[in-house]
């Protein structure tokens, strides 16, 4: 992979600036391989003069492979890069920057952790002459597939989302990743994500809500799509729960709170899902008639259905009153 | 099943780390400090006098300090490198979380003197104001390449805010009008404001994550600014934090289908929903509960499993050191996150400046 140091080849003529090493008192010496130090005593000459050529270019590249980590190699071939396309025509401009994506897409397909390339791949389709967004989601899709809850690469959906303005997959998408993971939070934050930006019809959030129903009865012990509910009623229908989605709520808690938890005798049953009684909590404690089917709520996750949270659900039942 | 916490291993795993290091940690060449820093910390945080047996290398930290010359040769600002490799003439190569790191170190070192110098006070806090981004408050982490200016292709995130603020309290700030002389605190605090999440917590474009709500959290601890956020976005905040806590508890049983749930979890945090446990979120989580003032005594179960999940399921005790989570090997920052957990639970450790309770920064 690595067949010619760089002094045999092009950079014959550039006296390296050699890494300084064995100090006193020096700390985590490491012991370098003669190629890094080659490699590295090159382009510190190169960084240190300032050389912006298709040479410097190419170098930047095996030290990013070597070394992906160094923060102002990337800064460096971010400028050579200005520097080498400031002249030139419109397409070649394009064509030199589609050959840097090509680059990008193939550095992050062999480090899928790195994350500095992302804010890099933003720079370079901000300075484009004309990106595509559909250049990008194949990639996007890839990376996704691999590592479904990957917060870099959804970050970056994002950004290319409101980058191109264009809003058109992105529902199909976020549903194939929740059909896939129904327990994927990325795939349900996108989801909001998309829909505030939408700006949905009162039918289109009724149809959203069956939607997440659907999915809850599918695995009603989920955190995710109970959040994403909240959500939607607290961002589009005024936190106005309505008796539909107590009723709902309910199916999962076997009426838990219509229990008389001052019965010393009462036996708590068993329930499909602590974040339904957690749901039901909240809209009772909004009303003062319902606060004490919020209390018997929250007594119920305190002694059975969520316990490790105890601490919490008890600072709620000594607040309601 | 350990639950004892290993300290010798632990101890000889950290000592190993500022050694002489094979070429297979070359990679981490750029970002040294970071290794010195979380070694040297975690030594601290368990009881060793760092001072004492590395205090003789503080001139060589010193040393990656780079001063920065505007036109006519004028030191305009100064920050660290991560490692000699980038003392570089002629090009930006310092960065904010290197700064942050090497000022720990030398306040763990109690080098106090590079503190007394107003000159490097003054150019270090400049190079803090100049990553700043002017259009929404945030801080990128690095410069541009050849100009003042901050990095064009870098993140800028609630990380880089978060240090950036840190760097200044390091360097003496401490009121609002401290901070207020170098960057511009209405920007930053409406920045860290836009990062809130829905179902509370902070994130970029609304996914929350425990290691941005830490951040975004201490730095507003740092700048006093904790009632910017509303109560009932703390309350919110609070729940979420709470359920971070992976359980095998009740209902929490029913997940066999979640492809990322592991009851063997209970007690570790995650850093998002539907997450496996994983030790840096136990400080992450306990330190944004901490300065939410959640850790009364009726948290004391809370605390109390997290611990157990840290000593018996990630501590490695035959090599030293903890692990992410129990199938990987122990990694540096892992143990370093994972003994800042434990000390932060012991109360001996000051979560928000990631130092122990005993290093003293006030001088
Ligand atoms: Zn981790």
């Amino acid at each position: 992979m690595f067949e010619m140091t760089p002094k045999m080849g092009e950079f014959a003529d550039v006296e390296p600036l050699s890494i300084s090493t064995g100090l006193p008192d020096e700390l985590c010496e490491i012991m370098y391989t003669d190629e890094y130090r080659e490699l590295l005593g090159i382009a510190r000459s190169l960084m240190a003069r300032g050389e912006l050529s298709e040479r410097a270019l190419r170098l930047t590249g095996r030290v990013i492979d070597l070394a992906p980590a160094f923060y102002t190699i990337w800064n460096y071939r971010f400028d050579i890069l200005v520097s080498l396309s400031k002249d030139l025509s419109n397409d070649e401009k394009v064509l030199r920057l589609n050959e840097e994506l090509d680059w990008i897409d193939e550095f992050t397909l062999n480090n899928p952790k790195n994350y500095q390339i992302w804010s890099y791949k933003q720079c370079i389709l901000q300075n484009h002459p004309s990106p595509v967004l559909k250049r990008e989601l194949p990639i996007l899709k890839f990376m996704l597939d691999e590592d479904t809850k990957n917060y870099h690469v959804w970050s970056f959906r994002k950004w290319c989302i409101l980058f191109f303005n264009d809003f058109s997959n992105e529902l199909e998408f976020a549903d194939s990743m929740v059909e896939r993971d129904v327990y994927n939070n990325s795939a349900w934050t996108h989801r909001m994500f998309i829909l505030k930006n939408l700006k949905p019809t009162a039918v289109e959030i009724k149809t959203e809500v069956e939607y997440i129903m659907r999915k809850i009865n599918y695995v009603p012990q989920n955190i995710s799509p109970w959040t994403y509910l909240r959500g939607i009623y607290e961002n589009f229908l005024a936190s106005k729960y309505d008796n539909n989605i107590v009723e709902f709520a309910k199916k999962f808690t076997s009426n838990v709170t219509d229990l008389d938890f001052e019965d010393p005798n009462v036996k708590l049953p068993d329930i499909e899902s602590s974040y339904s009684l957690e749901f039901l909590a909240h809209i009772y404690s909004l009303q003062k008639t319902t606060i004490i089917n919020a209390k018997r709520a929250y007594m119920g996750l305190s002694s059975k259905y969520d316990p490790i949270r105890k601490f919490y659900w008890d600072s709620q039942i000594s607040r309601l009153h | 099943m350990h639950t004892q916490f290993a300290t010798e291993k632990h101890v000889k795993y950290l000592k190993r780390h500022l050694g002489l290091l094979p070429s297979s940690q070359q990679s981490h060449d750029v970002n040294k400090m970071a290794i010195i820093f979380y070694s040297l910390v975690s030594l601290s945080a368990i009881g060793i006098d760092v001072a004492k047996e590395y205090g003789s290398s503080a001139q060589w930290i010193c040393r990656h300090r780079i001063a920065l010359e505007s036109s006519g040769s004028k030191v305009a600002l100064s920050g660290f490198v991560g490692s000699l490799t980038l003392d570089i003439p002629n090009t930006n190569t310092v960065s904010l979380p290197n700064t942050l790191f090497a000022l720990l170190v030398l306040r763990l070192l109690k080098c106090d003197e590079f503190f007394c110098s107003v000159r490097n006070r003054e150019t270090i806090c400049a190079f803090v104001s100049t990553c700043q981004v002017a259009e929404d408050g945030s801080f990128t982490s690095v410069l541009a390449n050849k100009h003042f200016l901050p990095s064009p292709l870098d993140a800028s995130d609630l990380r880089f805010c978060f240090i950036a603020v840190e760097i200044l309290c390091l360097l003496g700030c401490r009121k609002l009008q401290d901070y207020s002389k170098y960057i511009n605190v209405d920007k930053l605090i409406a920045y860290i404001l836009s990062q809130q999440c829905d179902s509370g917590g902070f994130g970029s474009y609304g996914e929350p994550h425990a290691g941005y709500t830490s951040c975004a959290l201490s730095t507003l601890s740092l700048l006093e600014s904790l009632a910017c956020l509303t109560d009932e976005f703390k309350e919110l905040t609070l729940l979420w934090l709470v359920h971070r806590q992976v359980s095998d508890e009740g209902c929490m049983q029913l997940q066999c289908k979640n492809p990322f749930f592991d009851e063997e979890d209970h007690g570790g945090f995650q850093g998002r929903e539907n997450k496996f446990a994983d030790t840096c979120y136990a400080f992450w989580c306990l330190n944004s509960m901490n300065i939410l003032q959640f850790n009364t005594s009726a948290t004391l179960g809370t605390f109390e499993s997290a611990k157990m999940y840290l000593l018996s399921r990630t501590q490695n005790t035959i090599i030293g050191g903890f692990s992410k989570n129990d199938v990987d090997d122990p990694d540096l920052y892992h143990t370093c996150l994972g003994v800042a957990a434990l000390k932060l639970i012991e109360g001996t450790f000051n979560g928000v400046l990631f130092l122990p309770s005993a290093i003293d920064v006030s001088s």
